[in-house]
């Protein structure tokens, strides 16, 4: 049980945390070698970008669209947020300087956190509806229809649930922190 | 999301904007401004125009382009001035952000104040001596003007005039610049400085060989060997005729 808790959760929980952390120091260190420490600036535009690109399953999710295989969407969600996040993390470098900036890193930082503990969750909760499956299929649903009921069973489990009420304040607490960056940015730097 | 949670998230966020305002300086500035502008640290719009960023005309206000380099904002003289000559009033660009930067956080990615001679007018780009003392060797003090023969405008040093390209100085020839190019007018040049070399004698030597063409030197003698005469468009002997 204990090698199954480390296999199927800690260890893919360390590893995509510390793939974060490595691509963002690399990301830092090339562009410092490479005399491109401006671009680093910007990349502040595409992660944002991606950020808001991997609300799309957030939207499928509470029915705002209708159309999109959620499982898929929900990958997508994962994959975007976790390149967006490191982007925007190479964005922030390891300059201090204005505290607004810094606290939506470090908002940034428990969001991503935080997803990737519902990633874990929605494993859990994935694995505990697996029964439903046989369920479904007597009642003579095609296999598609039954992924989609089971996958929504999963992520409306109770765990998912209360993980939920944790994830959309801290996702909120960002999304405020940054667009008060971006605000001050376009109202104090010349892009023209 | 319960009320209390909602209540507590909004109250954060609400302090945190007004700590914006309050101090804008650390909550967004990116990094401390130089310690001459210290004073409008909290006053952002000071030099910031609404979405468009920092401008010049806000520059102005304070730092009049004629006193740049030699009087203060308060109108005393500069002490210890950066450069030995002002300079700003006479860039082709009166555009101040595009070489200074005040925060601390944007210095770290731009070169700051680098001087480059293709920012100044073309005017005051050929008139050296109006910025640039002559030094005092005692090269120097026999040239006057010209320096763009030796000097380019991206360095000093190295000097890179080659008079070998015009003509070799020979053990003959190691002379006084003004021997050749008199009142240093480097421009022009005469073989007729020396005792050796006269009107005379070099228009006998010329009209025997069947040359009439004879006063440009340099044209085909490129140094002091009699052998080694050069024409234009190429090698040439002194037996080839006009």
């Amino acid at each position: 049980m204990t090698t199954s808790l480390w296999r199927q959760h800690i260890l893919p929980f360390a590893v995509i945390l510390g793939l974060l952390a490595a691509v963002t120091v690399a990301g830092d260190f090339v562009l410092h070698r490479l005399g491109l420490v401006w671009v680093g600036r910007y990349l502040g535009i595409p992660g944002t970008i991606l950020i808001i690109g991997s609300l799309i399953y957030s939207l499928r999710k509470r029915k705002f669209i209708t159309s999109g295989n959620p499982k898929t969407l929900l990958q997508l969600h994962e994959f975007t947020a976790w390149l967006g996040s490191s982007m925007v993390l190479i964005h922030a470098g390891i300059h201090f300087n204005a505290i607004l900036p810094w606290l939506a890193t470090i908002a940034m930082g428990v969001n991503v956190v935080s997803g990737m503990v519902g990633k874990m969750l929605l494993d859990r909760s994935r694995r505990h509806v697996q029964g439903q499956r046989e369920h479904y299929n007597l009642r003579g649903l095609s296999r598609p229809e039954v992924e989609q009921a089971v996958f929504w069973n999963a992520v409306t489990l109770d765990a998912m649930t209360k993980w939920r009420k944790v994830h959309i304040p801290i996702f909120i607490v960002f999304s405020v922190l940054a667009v008060g960056h971006i605000i001050s940015v376009f109202l104090f730097w010349g892009w023209i | 999301m319960s009320r209390i949670l909602k209540f507590i998230l909004a109250a954060n966020l609400i302090v945190l904007a007004v700590l914006v305002f309050v101090y804008p300086n650390l909550m967004v500035g990116p990094g401390k401004l130089i310690p001459g502008h210290k004073q409008l640290e909290t006053d952002c719009f000071a030099c910031h125009f609404p979405l468009t960023g920092a401008d010049s005309a806000r520059c102005v206000v304070c730092h009049k382009k004629a006193d740049i380099g030699v009087l203060g904002t308060t109108g005393q003289p500069i002490a210890k001035p950066l450069t030995t000559t002002p300079f700003h009033q006479k860039l082709l660009n009166q555009d101040c952000v595009a070489c200074h930067s005040d925060h601390a956080g944007v210095k770290r990615f731009r070169s700051q104040g680098h001087f480059k001679h293709e920012l100044l007018e073309a005017k005051t780009r050929a008139e050296c001596q109006s910025c640039h003392k002559s030094p005092k060797d005692s090269l120097h003090q026999q040239i006057t003007g010209n320096c763009s023969q030796c000097h380019s405008q991206e360095k000093w040093l190295p000097a890179t005039f080659d008079h070998n390209k015009y003509f070799e100085l020979d053990r003959d020839h190691n002379t006084r610049c003004v021997t050749c190019h008199l009142v240093n007018d480097f421009s022009r040049y005469t073989c007729y400085g020396c005792h050796e070399h006269t009107l005379d004698n070099i228009r006998r030597k010329h009209v025997k060989e069947g040359i009439r063409k004879f006063d440009d030197c340099v044209e085909c003698h490129r140094n002091a060997d009699e052998d080694d005469i050069r024409g234009e468009g190429g090698d040439r002997k002194h037996g080839d005729r006009d």
